[in-house]
């Protein structure tokens, strides 16, 4: 890449991380013209919020207020939302990174899915679902929650789990286990059938090492009986009922021969005939099977069993010729396109000794043979088998079912034997005797037949090449043993004699062939099982099967017939020992033995060859198949991909990367809970009553675990007694996180009073030890919670909680007047703190950015946004814990520093929607089209959908009815726009689901289409019939009815509505020169609006002219400096001093304001500005006070007075004195008449006690307070200020119920200041002498406020702080479009804060600039001006300021007052509709016409 | 100041406390009550209290603490430690403060010294009541206290006597 294309800025930005920050930022600079990739580490955004019950101090639901954003977020055409990714690696600098992003695969194809969770309902695996905090269970395939965005399912695939890794033939094992578990053994086994043919026959004869690889060993316990599980499903089909099978056609012409009808030869038939082949088997022996029928003994496999599975393979049309051995390869090869050879090893070498010629001698693959053909041969009593392997066994337990005293000799010893161990246990079950370390040297004959045997010792000498120690003759250990017939099992080999020359044979004596595709030398002849490979196990040679019949189908289709890895090794999952005993402990799982299966007891066995195990019984199995740990979480089972009617589900999606090129990126990675584990004394995880404040906003919430009901999880009674533990893993050294967290004091008061609203009994205790109900309305809350809800509040920290004998939980704590108490409580509810999540922490090492106090990222107190690298910013609870509004904040903050920073990329990115022109339908007749949605079954499931659509087209002017499975589905988009051209239909209707979540979607596309969005309606008949009638389908098709009938005449009488465009003037006005104001009006500025920026005072600066230090920066006024210095330089702001805002007129985008600018000694000048938004930054100010000698001795000072005056140098003590400061918090706060907190005072109390301890470290420091309030990462000035010695005392408004304490009582005595206060430790009143007393005198709003208010027509809260739009999500903004809010004209803050509430101010405002024109909506009131009689009911209702009186001329000549209704400002809420007396107001879109059609509609039915 | 004044209250006795080895945290400690909610001496006396004997020294009521009998019913099992959630090391502040106490003349060395035996007789006699209940065969059945109630006894004897 050149350096030029380096350099270049870009347009748009990366968000990470899909909270409210993220989609707040998001949205912002996507209304701003910037192109936003938005990246989510989950399958959906939305974040903790999403999980949340009720927000404070409102008590809006937290969804309801979120889901609009999410929507608009998921639907904003400039917002590319990158769900289940993660960011890889930034690249590159500031205006220009280079990022990669990692998708993880979702398994669930994101065009195709429609979110009718189908799929749900059919998956076999359930999980804890992590958003109701583990407290339910989700299916493996899922999406995070109903109203998810997007409505897309992903799958929890952790892998491949080690079992399916494990077989050789690729059976998704943990898949049928879990149907097995769930009772669908018909799927079970169609699943174990689709990967095995001889299902049947391997739940009986497999080596199964799924087992040997299975997870439950984690445990202690031995692996799930998966092998007799398959047994199990099999069995069960027979005795119940199997599906028969369906022959398949012949559709290619290509014709193959398989030699051998063993388990490779017959499994590669059954594939290639579902390909659609001609497939003939060739047999030399009397019937079909191989090893499996001749090798295997009837006692371990009936051969009726096995005749089943080949049967079924026979049933789809191949054809199996017995008794037709294959002589000629050549001829064979000329009549077929391909041949697999497929022979098996059925060839028994010599041993080469002397005597193996005897009668009696036998090899065992012949013994077997005769065995399995019927034969019952004379063994004799004595019967010696040579060898070690699972053919050694099953001769020797033959033998023993002929009635012969068998022994085994083997040359080497047992750990060695290539058998399994559990044959080997079988066998010596049923008699057989070994005789290990042993060879035969020579077989004793008489008269022709085996009389015994000659044999030798041996010793184990060094491992050989294969690993097994190489057995070595002891010279001379000769001795003799009596045999009636000697069987040897020592090896197999295929017969290769009637191979030609050209077909390669190795060394060993097996078919030669390509490992990559089982090719033989010829060309066209393939070969697999034990012909290619030797002996092996039936599995095996399934597997193989399934491989030739790939290659074959590849070679006879001229496609490369390599193959891929089946699995790939990095996916198989390995659990680790820990993970699994968490799991146990957590009590996910449980410890249960494996089954046994019943056995034929070995008296019985032993008299004839019926099958020694009986195989599980059904109760065994589903108790077995429960066992399974799911290892990897899918089990691969495949039953989704059934049931996705659009076909979504993908198994085998892989993982991709997308590069992108962005100009900044914005972090927004949020926090993680504290895991409360961590504080074992609180008895979370170890008492189910034990939950997180998390765990309980999901038992509050109506869509958590039990659905609204307040409950505990141990016992699902309603908990009467309700303890609130507040810092759980906050201002806790221990634990390693000493700062506070910020929001826990005000969500555990939501939840107390939440769960007493739910019910009323309910009896909430918060243990607390400094309430920080630090923010906006937040004492009101409290005290709201206290005095009116009954909220118990107890000031203590408990120690440790322990479990009653009667279930109950039992605290243990000392309040403090020192009683020590035990109380006992039904549920507890653990405040947990914040700690940054763990996608944090890696991104800011990954991006190398630094880390701040408790591992946040860092950022400077005066950017508060920027991290550590140019161009990368920061907002939300990942640089500090912070509750919604500030993160909302920041978030629009973080947007505004990104837009700054790429200004003059603005709009080159973006894409703009066009739309064809408009079809004009005036005075066409209304061609209504209906279209009925089925939602796959979530509406045709209960509502008969072609009853409905039947009806609908009976309908007058319904031209069209039609059904769609999925109607938002994009395909169906497509084909409804071809149905409107078709049948020029110009009203729409679609009955489907919530207008909420769809209507948007429908209007843009007949939009599309040319028609007016207008003129579309919806019938919500799943939310409305389908949902709620469930039960009554019969009722619930004729409510639909009913709805797409009202719907329908509604439509009938829609007319084409457009909104207004209104043009936009772009520039700003920032009333306030303080530094929310200044660093407003230069954010606008360097976004490249211009700015009029008025302060009142004939200075800039504000308040900061008197803040000198914070906790963090001693250097204020530089900073303060800097800025007034950049305002005034910067070409795009014009400062008017000493100016007031005397008129504005106007609305969002073109207000014009009057500015009146007084100067020195003559008549003030006035100025009109035009603007079109309006930021307000008008402040606040210190609150004066009388208390506390005030006014009366010059000791006592504010906080500000006393900063100042330490930081002029002209603080001193007095003269002798070791010195002492006593300072009283909450001074004109937190009172009756001002019922807030003024937030900043008890940090600048810290402030000022920390410089004073440094300066004078012999002083005395006291600081009286009512709660430390040092919130978030401030409380470690707070631990400083104690480590320095200052010393706390805590009072309350009012005394004790004992008459101690209250107010503290300052009085002169002897000429000294005494400051008299009860401390409530020691129960004691202290008399403190004070050289200076500081009074934080807390804030209060702007004097002028209240008149700037009514010229804005914004409203102010009760203590005259103006109120914005909503104090959760709308925080930098009035209801009034178009103008904005920072600094504490929107109550007290830190200049962080209002650092970022400006920026945030100036992110929204640009969401008006950045446009030529803004659009008011169709959906608007009129006045019909003829009839109103101007009451100006209308203009005191409506919340928008939209109507006004104004005199008009309405018919000619004749003027009079009436109300007009301001189009820009009109949100189309009908207000002033229902108000009108005169009825002469309309809303378009919702006038009477329709509503009465509507109605008229319904009743007339 | 006068020295009666200054026993009474003295604004430096937090930092001799901090001074001391284990100390140091005293000053960070913000009575959150968790030392004296877990403690095993209050829950058999509760007028023992650790949150406030720290309260006290942050104060600086120098004699109040020094000359208290409560001083003396810290077991040392160093539960407060566990608890707290600001690292102060009450166990080790409690050793400190005694030894203050008895260098400051409010009790004598041999006292201190008792109270050691004390302690180590407290756990000896602890030991032998475990060891009396473990020899019991039937854990149902109540344990012989006699063998361990003449020991007990004994050893009480040559500690206090």
């Amino acid at each position: 890449m050149d350096s030029q294309a380096e350099k270049k800025t870009v347009g748009s930005v990366l968000v990470v991380g899909g909270g409210i920050a993220g989609i707040q930022a998001s949205l912002d600079l996507a209304d701003s013209g910037f192109k936003v990739y938005l990246v989510e580490s989950s399958p959906s955004i939305g974040g903790t919020m999403a999980q949340l019950d009720k927000t404070f101090p409102t008590n809006d639901c937290s969804m309801c207020i979120l889901s609009p954003k999410v929507v608009e977020c998921a639907r904003h055409l400039n917002i590319n939302l990158m769900t289940w990714s993660e960011l890889e690696e930034v690249k590159g600098e500031a205006g220009n990174f280079h990022v990669r992003i990692r998708h993880k695969p979702r398994f669930v194809n994101e065009q195709k899915c429609t979110g009718c969770a189908e799929c749900t309902r059919v998956c076999p695996i359930e999980v804890p679902n992590a958003f109701d905090e583990n407290m339910s269970l989700r299916k493996a395939i899922y999406r995070p929650f109903p109203q998810a965005v997007p409505n897309i399912f992903a799958i929890d695939k952790r892998g491949t789990s080690p079992c399916k890794a494990a077989c050789p033939a690729g059976t998704s094992a943990q898949g049928y286990v879990a149907l097995i578990a769930q009772g669908r053994y018909a799927e079970a086994l169609e699943l174990s059938r689709k990967a095995n043919p001889f299902t049947s026959v391997c739940g009986r004869v497999c080596y199964h090492p799924c087992e040997t690889a299975c997870s439950r060993q984690l445990l202690g316990e031995e692996p799930v009986s998966i092998c007799l599980l398959k047994r199990f499903v099999a069995d069960y089909a027979v005795e119940h009922g199997d599906v028969p099978v369906q022959p398949v056609p012949v559709t290619r012409k290509e014709r193959v021969a398989i030699v051998g009808a063993g388990p490779c030869g017959l499994t590669a038939a059954h594939d290639l005939a579902l390909l659609g082949y001609e497939v003939t088997v060739y047999e030399a022996q009397p019937k079909a099977g191989g090893m499996l029928r001749y090798g295997i003994p009837d006692y371990r496999l009936p051969p009726e069993v096995l005749d089943r599975d080949i049967q079924r393979i026979a049933d789809l049309g191949v054809k199996i010729l017995t008794n037709t051995p294959v002589k000629d390869l050549d001829a064979l090869r000329e009549r077929y396109d391909a041949v697999l050879l497929s022979v098996g090893a059925h060839y028994a070498p010599k041993m080469r000794i002397e005597g193996e010629d005897l009668s009696g001698v036998y090899s065992a693959i012949d013994f077997l043979r005769r065995i399995n053909s019927g034969e019952r041969p004379d063994v004799g009593k004595r019967v010696v088998v040579v060898g070690g392997g699972n053919t050694a066994i099953d001769a020797a337990r033959c033998a023993r079912r002929l009635g012969a005293e068998v022994t085994i000799v083997y040359r080497r010893s047992r750990a060695e034997m290539p058998a399994y161990a559990f044959e080997v246990e079988e066998a010596e079950a049923e008699g057989v005797t070994f005789n290990f370390l042993t060879n035969p040297v020579r077989i004793l004959g008489e008269g022709g037949k085996v009389s015994g045997l000659e044999l030798l010792r041996m010793k184990l000498g060094e491992p050989d090449a294969s690993g097994r120690r190489q057995p070595l003759p002891i010279e001379g250990s000769n001795y003799l043993m009596e045999a009636d017939t000697v069987i040897l099992a020592i090896g197999q080999l295929p017969d290769v004699s009637f191979l030609p020359k050209d077909v390669q044979v190795t060394r060993r004596g097996t078919i030669g062939y390509d490992e990559r595709t089982l090719a033989t030398s010829r060309p066209g002849v393939f070969t697999g099982g034990d012909a290619a490979t030797g002996p092996r196990s039936a599995v095996e040679a399934v597997g193989m099967g399934h491989r030739a019949a790939e290659s074959i189908h590849r070679y006879l289709s001229g496609e490369s017939v390599e193959f891929l890895p089946r699995i790939d090794p990095e996916q198989v999952v390995i659990l680790e020992r820990d993970e699994v005993a968490q799991r146990l402990a957590r009590g996910e799982i449980t410890l249960q033995p494996r089954a046994r299966a019943a056995e034929l007891p070995v008296e019985e066995r032993l008299r004839g060859f019926a099958e020694v195990s009986l195989g599980l019984t059904e109760e065994q199995a589903v108790a077995e198949a429960r066992r399974c740990l799911a290892c990897g979480i899918c089990s691969e089972c495949y039953r989704c991909v059934e049931a996705c009617k659009p076909g979504a589900i993908d198994h085998a999606l892989k993982e991709r990367y997308t590069e992108l090129n962005v100009g900044a990126i914005i972090l927004a990675t949020g926090f993680d809970e504290f895991d409360a584990r961590r504080k074992y004394e609180l008895g979370y995880g170890r008492f189910k009553d034990v939950v997180t404040s998390i765990e309980f906003e999901r038992i509050l919430s109506a869509s958590g675990p039990y659905e609204g009901h307040v409950r505990r999880p141990s016992d699902g009674k309603t908990p009467k007694r309700i303890a609130f533990l507040q810092c759980v893993g906050s201002r806790d050294q221990q634990c390693g996180n000493a700062y506070c967290s910020s929001v826990c004091c005000m969500y555990a008061i939501k939840e107390a009073v939440i769960a007493k609203e739910h019910v009323r009994e309910i009896e909430p205790t918060i243990f607390f030890m400094d309430m920080r109900a630090f923010g906006k309305d937040f004492d009101k809350y409290y005290e709201r919670a206290r005095d009116e809800y009954g909220v118990r509040f107890v000031r203590s920290r408990v120690a440790k909680v322990d479990l009653l004998p009667d279930g109950r939980l039992d605290l243990v704590y000392v309040t403090e007047d020192e009683r020590h108490v035990h109380e006992a409580f039904d549920l507890v509810v653990l405040s947990v703190g914040l700690e940054p999540s763990k996608g944090t922490k890696a991104l800011l090492e990954k991006l190398g950015l630094r880390r701040g106090e408790g591992g946040f990222c860092y950022t400077d107190e005066f950017r508060p946004l920027a991290t550590s690298k140019e161009g990368i910013y920061v907002c939300g609870a990942g640089s500090g814990p912070k509750d919604i509004p500030e993160t909302v904040m920041q978030a629009s903050g973080a947007a505004a520093e990104a837009g700054k920073l790429l200004a003059s990329q603005r709009n080159t990115l973006t894409k703009k929607k066009e739309y064809p022109p408009e079809i004009d339908i005036s005075g066409d007749p209304p061609r209504v089209g209906v279209f009925v949605c089925h939602c796959g079954i979530n509406i045709a499931g209960t509502v008969d959908v072609e009853a409905v659509r039947e009806y609908a087209s009976t309908l007058p002017y319904v031209v069209y009815a039609g059904r769609n499975l999925f109607t938002c589905s994009g395909d169906t988009q497509e084909s409804m726009k071809k149905i409107i051209a078709e049948h020029k239909i110009n009203r729409v209707v679609v009955a489907s689901c919530s207008p909420r979540t769809h209507e948007p979607l429908f209007q843009e596309t007949i939009h599309e289409v040319g028609l007016n969005p207008y003129l579309f309606e919806l019938a919500n008949i799943r939310d409305q019939c389908s949902w709620v009638h469930m039960q009554l389908p019969a009722q619930a098709t004729e409510k639909a009815k009913d709805l797409v009938r009202m719907a329908v005449s509604r439509a009938v009488n829609a007319r084409p509505l457009h909104g207004t465009p209104l043009p936009v003037t772009h520039s700003a006005l920032v009333i306030g020169g303080g530094i929310a104001g200044m660093a407003a009006a230069l954010n606008m500025a360097d976004q490249g609006y211009q700015t009029y920026l008025i302060e009142r005072e004939a200075q800039l600066g504000g308040n900061a002219l008197h803040i000198h230090s914070t906790l963090r920066n001693p250097h204020v006024q530089d900073f303060l400096n800097e800025m007034i210095a950049r305002v005034q330089a910067h070409p795009k702001i014009n400062v008017y001093l000493q100016a007031n805002l005397k008129q504005l007129e106007g609305f969002v985008g073109n207000f014009r304001s009057t500015v009146e600018i007084a100067s020195n000694g003559q008549d003030p000048t006035e100025v009109t500005l035009e603007h079109g938004v309006i930021i307000v930054a008008t402040g606040a100010q210190e609150r004066e006070t009388t208390a506390y000698l005030r006014g009366q001795d010059p000791r006592v000072l504010t906080q500000r007075e006393l900063e100042e005056s330490l930081a002029k140098g002209t603080f001193a003590f007095p003269e002798g004195r070791r010195g002492s400061v006593v300072m009283i918090q909450c001074v004109e706060s937190r009172t009756k008449e001002h019922p807030y907190c003024s937030r900043v005072c008890c940090s600048q109390a810290l402030k000022n006690a920390i410089t004073l301890k440094t300066r004078y470290p012999d002083c005395d420091v006291y600081i009286i307070y009512r709660d430390i309030r040092s919130y978030g990462l401030r409380e470690k000035y707070y631990q400083q200020a104690r480590d320095l010695g200052v010393i706390f005392v805590r009072y309350d408004l009012e005394p004790d119920e004992k008459g101690h304490g209250g107010l503290p009582i300052v009085t002169q005595r002897d000429g000294q200041l005494v400051v008299k206060v009860f401390d409530p430790l020691i129960q004691a009143d202290l008399e403190l002498e004070a050289d200076i007393l500081a009074l934080s005198v807390g804030i209060a709003p702007r004097a002028d406020a209240e008149h700037l208010a009514t010229m804005l027509k914004v409203p102010l809260n009760a203590e005259k702080f103006f109120l914005e739009a909503h104090m959760k999500l709308r925080p930098v903004e009035f209801a009034t479009e178009g103008i904005f809010l920072a600094g504490m004209a929107h109550g007290p803050k830190f200049i962080e804060e209002s650092l970022a509430q400006a920026a945030a101010a100036v992110s929204r405002a640009c969401t008006v600039l950045s446009k030529d024109e803004l659009m008011a909506p169709g959906t608007i009131a009129h006045v019909d001006q003829l009839a109103c009689v101007a009451c100006g009911d209308c203009v005191a209702i409506c919340p928008y300021k939209a109507p006004q009186l104004v005199t008009k001329e309405v018919t000619r000549r004749n003027f009079k007052l009436v109300s007009e209704i301001n189009p820009a400002l009109c949100k189309g809420c009908g207000l002033c509709v229902a108000a009108c007396r005169s009825g002469c107001i309309t809303l378009d879109g919702f006038d009477d016409v329709q509503i009465m059609a509507q109605i008229a509609a319904l009743v007339s039915y | 100041m006068a020295d009666e004044t200054k026993k009474a209250y003295d604004p430096n006795f937090k930092y001799d406390v901090a001074a001391q080895p284990g100390g140091e945290q005293i000053k960070v400690c913000y009575s959150c009550g968790t030392c004296t909610a877990g403690c095993p001496v209050t829950e058999v006396d509760p007028r023992y209290s650790p949150r406030k004997i720290i309260r006290q020294v942050l104060l600086g009521q120098r004699e109040a603490v020094l000359s208290n009998e409560l001083l003396w019913y810290c077991e040392t099992c160093y539960a407060c430690s566990a608890y707290c959630p600001q690292n102060v090391k009450f166990g080790d502040v409690m050793r400190a403060i005694r030894e203050m106490a008895v260098a400051e003349g409010y009790w004598t060395p041999q006292f201190l010294q008792r109270v050691r035996n004390v302690d180590k007789l407290a756990h000896d006699i602890r030991l032998d009541l475990i060891r009396a209940a473990l020899a019991t065969k039937d854990q149902t059945e109540p344990a012989s206290i006699e063998p361990a109630a003449a020991i007990v006894s004994k050893k009480i004897t040559e500690v206090l006597v």
